[in-house]
């Protein structure tokens, strides 16, 4: 008691494992800290260094706990810091969650650091999975998928076997161009049903085009070509993948951050990143038309076919659409001027 | 003051029975969670996810430390380091499923099999974990449940919700309460709890009963909408394939309201089964704990912190997680029988029990 002590802070101390405590105070003396009783009598201690005091929190509950299991609680957590700065320590981390203008630094970190991996480090990781995706993935994915088109809403073909042909001919003058050559692909007609005028790729090659659509053309069978011209396009560019792995590193990088979020907001967010994906989308459609007026192009054929589905879009369905941040589609009449210059660009060059 | 407590002991079966109703209280502000938060997200961002482990150890201690019984917080003891390396364990298990579920296709059926048991087991170490790394008053809390618990609360009870289209929704519930409930331990006393089905159906049935209301509320608003929209509804210029267009719009549109819709049942049941499940905990066979949520209250202010958090691109989160906490633990509540000191230093009698081992492993958590 005679040697200079100097009290920390006052609190309870509770006996290890003990539900028990004792109002007492917390002493350095000595270069030993000490949690001592209201008559001074000494409950536990124990050098600076053996002692476990817990990091600030908020305003929540200081520990200091001691080597014998035993531990001192204190609310008076100033006190605590102003002791620990004396020894040289300093709690950064709780430096920076005080709610100082300088947490405005904070905020606008976070904030420019979520915009750059929503921007850059997102779109690498995509590209890293696609690269090192086994080709049995989007197999397994067309094989399911078609499967379950086929037994809910497809139906068999029922053009004549010489429109068919026709139009294979065409997908094979076209095909050889494309990136995974002619065994890459395969060529399908069903019975659209609810699905109506329509054509689409699954990833691993897989083309379907539908009866409605192809009656919707009539005799334009060079447009069914470019159709499946800018479907190719999409395999081609590996646009499905990319797709996917983009809606799962969003929501990864949500949740990421969402043991903060709630779960609620998660779900939200989750669903909102389905939402942006459609943005996505709709500039994997121009590139799909893009491709399109190439491999047109290069198998000798008119480039600008595929335009000419848009002419009869909006003529007979009378989409007059512009794009908006709901579509995955652009616009019809924005595509097929795409489509034009892009062709006009492409004659430009050639000659 | 040990003494006067050894006296009551023996007073108290004698005499009648005092009973003290204590309630719970959450003494944290979203002002101080605000910088807690933002620090720990901007954190785990810039170590791509590392920092998480210890930003929720930060999160937790400060939620844990700001509810409060009889005067003293609660208390959270996981390190970032466990955390870290259970979410590692469950990282590396979800990478070799996905790489074998692609390789060897075939092998699918017995990793579902295999998931059947590892999901199981893993939620029931999380509770553990998550019993353990808990304490009030200096002691700690203990979870006994097993795999097999584990299996028949979460797996079965879930997968007869679904194929029941969510009629046995309440017995899922009752089994999760059970399990969690009853396998829990303090100071080497156990919790026991016992969910009864008919507050829980009742739950359930008013938030199936509110969603149908809002939803012809909203159906309404939007047939009276869409009627001044010249086109669609006008027979004359009705045109089939202006559906092509109006599809999308409608799938959204539907899409979204099954959503929200979902959302409401699903949070006004919630509501109902926390009531459930706390009101038939009891500790120590006497201690009787109650919750007072109001279902509808509980939905509108879920909802309108979801809204708020959404509308200021997540910054009042912080503020809404400290409304939500204050709400519950405001109308959390336990009667103790005889007094406090009593119960508390038969606890401290049997504490030893439990300790020693409780570091050792990984901490696998699950958010319950």
């Amino acid at each position: 008691m005679a040697s200079s002590s100097t009290e920390i802070a006052r609190g309870e101390w509770h006996p290890a494992g003990s539900s028990h405590s004792v109002p007492s105070r917390l002493v350095e003396e000595g270069g030993s800290l000490k949690a001592l009783d209201g008559s001074s009598t000494e409950l536990a201690s124990g050098v600076f260094a053996a002692v476990d005091i817990s990091d600030r929190v908020g305003a929540i509950p200081r520990r200091v706990e001691f080597a014998d299991g035993s531990l001192f609680e204190t609310p008076d957590n100033e006190a605590v810091d102003r002791f620990l700065k004396l020894k040289g320590r300093v709690d950064h981390i709780h430096e920076w969650e005080r709610f100082r203008p300088r947490l405005i630094a904070v905020v606008a970190a976070t904030m420019l650091c979520g915009i750059a991996i929503y921007r850059y480090a997102v779109p690498a990781l995509v590209e890293v999975a696609v690269l090192v995706t086994p080709p049995i993935v989007p197999q397994i994915m067309s094989t399911s998928t078609m499967e379950t088109m086929d037994r809910t809403v497809f139906n068999h073909t029922q053009l004549t076997d010489e429109r068919q042909n026709r139009i294979r001919e065409g997908f094979r003058a076209i095909v050889t161009f494309s990136n995974r050559g002619e065994g890459g692909y395969t060529l399908n007609f069903r019975k659209g049903g609810v699905i109506g005028p329509n054509a689409f790729a699954l990833p691993d090659g897989t083309l379907v085009v539908t009866d409605e659509l192809i009656e919707l053309a009539g005799d334009d069978t060079e447009m069914i070509v470019g159709i499946l011209a800018h479907e190719i396009g999409h395999v081609d560019l590996e646009h499905s993948l990319r797709q996917i792995y983009r809606a799962a590193g969003v929501a990864g990088l949500i949740m990421m951050i969402g043991g903060d979020i709630g779960s609620g907001a998660e779900d939200i967010l989750v669903q909102g990143a389905g939402l942006l994906s459609l943005s996505y989308s709709r500039g994997a459609e121009s590139a799909a038309d893009r491709h399109s007026v190439e491999l047109m192009q290069k198998a000798g054929r008119d480039p600008t076919a595929a335009a000419r589905f848009f002419d009869l879009l909006e003529e007979k369905l009378g989409d007059h659409g512009d794009t908006s941040i709901l579509s995955t589609h652009p616009g019809t009449p924005e595509r097929r001027k795409a489509i034009l210059d892009y062709a006009a660009e492409l004659r430009a060059k050639a000659q | 003051m040990v003494v006067a407590e050894t006296a009551s002991i023996q007073a108290a079966p004698a005499r009648g029975v005092s009973r003290d109703f204590h309630s719970f209280s959450f003494t944290g502000s979203g002002k101080e969670y605000f910088g807690i938060w933002i620090v720990n997200v901007f954190l785990t961002i810039v170590t791509l996810g590392i920092y998480s482990a210890w930003a929720k150890v930060r999160r937790n201690r400060y939620f844990y430390g700001s509810t409060v019984l009889l005067g003293r917080a609660f208390e959270y003891h996981a390190k970032g380091k466990q955390i870290l390396i259970g979410r590692v364990i469950v990282f590396g298990y979800l990478i070799a499923y996905n790489l074998l579920l692609t390789f060897v296709p075939i092998v699918g059926i017995v990793l579902v099999l295999l998931s059947l048991f590892f999901v199981p087991w893993l939620v029931a170490r999380g509770l553990r974990f998550n019993a353990r790394v808990t304490s009030y008053r200096n002691v700690r809390f203990d979870f006994v449940g097993t795999t097999g618990g584990a299996f028949k609360a979460f797996i079965l009870g879930g997968f007869l919700s679904v194929i029941t289209l969510g009629l046995l929704t309440p017995l899922a519930s009752r089994w999760v309460g059970r399990y969690v409930g009853s396998n829990m331990r303090f100071g080497g006393k156990a919790f026991d709890t016992n969910p009864a089905f008919g507050p829980l159906y009742r739950g359930l049935f008013l938030g199936v009963g509110l969603a149908l209301v809002v939803a012809l509320v909203v159906l309404a608003i939007v047939m009276g909408t869409l009627r001044m929209a010249p086109g669609l509804f006008n027979p004359p210029a009705f045109n089939p394939s202006d559906i092509q267009i109006w599809q999308w719009v409608i799938v959204v549109a539907g899409y979204l309201a099954t959503a929200c819709l979902y959302g409401i049942v699903a949070l006004f049941y919630s509501a109902a089964v926390r009531n459930a499940v706390w009101r038939s905990t009891v500790f120590d066979g006497k201690h009787r704990f109650s919750s007072r949520l109001s279902r509808g209250r509980y939905t509108l202010i879920a909802i309108s912190n979801l809204l708020a958090t959404i509308l200021t691109l997540g910054l009042l989160r912080p503020w809404a997680a400290v409304r939500m906490a204050r709400y519950k633990w405001t109308l959390t509540g336990v009667t103790v029988v005889g007094a406090v000191g009593t119960l508390m230093s038969e606890i401290e009698a049997q504490s030893s029990a439990v300790g020693a081992e409780f570091m050792d492993f990984e901490g696998f958590d699950f958010g319950f």
